[in-house]
This record gives C-alpha cells, sequence and structure tokens, in this order.
C-alpha cells in the first residue's frame, strides 16, 4: 500500500444456511473463514458481514437468550468465550480458542436453548397462518378497486412471514426430535 | 411443565446437583463454575450457556434465591431451605443407585481399576 494512502477496512458478506435449518453449519463456516482471515465483524440481513483480519484457529457459537444481563456475559467471558455481536436482543454470537470446552455442557438445556425458539416460531406461525387465511378469504369476496389492491398486498407480506416463521418452526421441530432421541 | 416437574418431584440433572451444591454457601454466580471445577478435580466442567439456563430454573423453581447485586451488577445466589432439601434428597437417591451398583458388583469402590 502507498505511502500516505487511507487504509480501507476490508469486509465481505456471507449469507447465512438459516439458523433454524443447520446452526452448526453456519459455525463451522465461520470457523474456517475465520482460519482465512475473515473474521466475524456483525449481524447482517440474513447473514454476517466479515472483515479482514490476521487468520484464527477459532471456534463459534450461538445462543439464544432475551434480554440476558450483565451476569449472562460475565459466564461466557469467565469460560473463555468471546461475545462477538447481537442480533436484536436475542441472538447472540461467541468465539473462542478451539480447545475451549462448548457452551452447552448437557442435553437437558440444550432442548430448553431449541425449545424456546421453537415455541416463538410456533405462536409466530399460527399467528400468520391466521392473517394469511382471512386475507386469502377478503381477496374472494372480488370487492375490486383499491381495496382489493391492498388486501393482495396484505396477502403477500403474510405469506412471507408465514414462510419465515413456519419453516424454521419445523427447523427446530426437527433439530429437537434428534437432540431427544 | 415437564421440566419443571422433574425438579418438584427430587431428581436433579447433574448440572442442577453441582450448581445447588456449590450455592450452599453464597456465591457469585460467574463463580459457580470455578467452584465447581475445583471442588470436582476438573471433572465436571459446566458450559457458561448451560449455567446461565439452569440458574434461570433453579430460581424459577425457587431451590435457589438472588441475595444480592453489586455496583458492577453482579449476582450472588444461595440455596433455598427448599433448595437445601431437595438436594439431601437427591444424594440420598444417587446413594442408593450406587448401592444398588455394589450389590451386584461385589466392589466396594476403592480398589484400582
Amino acid at each position: 500500500m502507498g505511502r500516505g494512502r487511507i487504509k480501507m477496512k476490508q469486509t465481505k458478506y456471507v449469507m447465512s444456511g438459516g439458523l433454524a435449518f443447520d446452526e452448526e453449519r453456519d459455525m463451522k463456516r465461520l470457523a474456517s473463514l475465520a482460519q482465512k482471515g475473515w473474521l466475524f465483524e456483525k449481524f447482517s440481513p440474513m447473514g454476517y458481514t466479515l472483515r479482514k483480519g490476521e487468520p484464527a484457529h477459532l471456534q463459534y457459537a450461538i445462543d439464544y437468550r432475551k434480554q440476558p444481563d450483565r451476569d449472562y456475559f460475565a459466564y461466557f467471558e469467565e469460560a473463555g468465550w468471546t461475545h462477538e455481536g447481537s442480533a436484536g436482543d436475542s441472538i447472540h454470537l461467541f468465539s473462542a480458542p478451539e480447545d475451549v470446552a462448548p457452551i452447552y455442557s448437557d442435553i437437558e438445556t440444550m432442548v430448553e436453548k431449541y425449545r424456546s425458539e421453537q415455541r416463538l416460531m410456533g405462536k409466530s406461525a399460527v399467528v400468520a397462518l391466521l392473517f394469511t387465511l382471512v386475507l386469502w378469504w377478503m381477496s374472494q369476496w372480488g370487492i375490486g378497486g383499491l381495496a382489493e389492491g391492498v388486501v393482495s398486498i396484505l396477502l403477500v407480506f403474510s405469506l412471507i412471514a408465514l414462510v419465515f416463521t413456519g419453516l424454521p418452526y419445523l427447523g427446530y421441530t426437527f433439530k429437537l426430535s434428534k437432540l431427544q432421541k | 411443565m415437564a421440566r419443571q416437574d422433574a425438579l418438584e418431584s427430587g431428581e436433579l440433572t447433574d448440572t442442577s446437583y453441582y450448581i445447588l451444591l456449590s450455592l450452599v454457601e453464597a456465591r457469585h454466580g460467574y463463580l459457580i463454575m470455578k467452584t465447581i471445577e475445583e471442588l470436582t478435580d476438573r471433572q465436571v466442567a459446566i458450559g457458561p450457556a448451560s449455567m446461565y439456563t439452569t440458574i434461570k430454573k433453579l430460581l424459577k423453581a425457587e431451590l435457589i434465591e438472588q441475595l444480592g447485586e453489586d455496583q458492577d451488577k453482579k449476582k450472588t445466589y444461595i440455596a433455598t431451605q427448599k433448595g437445601l432439601n431437595l438436594l439431601k434428597k437427591d444424594i440420598q437417591r444417587r446413594e442408593k443407585m450406587i448401592q444398588h451398583a455394589r450389590g451386584i458388583l461385589k466392589w466396594e469402590g476403592d480398589e484400582s481399576k
């Protein structure tokens, strides 16, 4: 790089495979990219933004916790895990050197991690489904004009909401059935 | 809920067992992990996410209580009488499990492998 030139921060975006479907694969991918010097910078819409840095041998882990307190992060720190960032106030990413023990050490609490997400997605999917049914029913009236246009647009949105809650619900359900075998 | 019932009926998970045991004396939550590791000669290590989840669960079941919060907002916990009773009950259950095994294996546990 030439003298006096501003050093640009190099970043890149990688898409998530969907945490509800294959969390492990996302974490392994982040770890292998870290080995190549691409380190997690922050959560971005449907994925992660990475920054170029020194290659590092790290493992990554996701946890769900609504409105975590100071103690929550203190426990992770005490165990050797660094808080890398959060999406909203409930999805948290941690990293640690490869020899640090996993963040979950028993099946019972691991099941709870996914069960609370499953419940949340299940409830949201039911709401989305109700909206979709009502809007679909309204769209059959043939009211015409602006009202019908609005109903159609709302119907598309509620269908999207249904897909983005229903599929994760199924993903977590599948995950739980595997864990509880 | 099913999980809550398991606590009420007097069966502790290994994680709950060790957390309750280390909270016979009041302790900072984040020091529980270290206490358990020292107590068990590093044979038992509880992950931070499992630790946090289990502490929440024990609080909800009133087996432990929060004593206070220091200036860093770090919380101190101690086992309640209910928690101590359940711990004793669970120790007896675990003792019986070992007796059952010894009865069959005719082994006192002091021989070398």
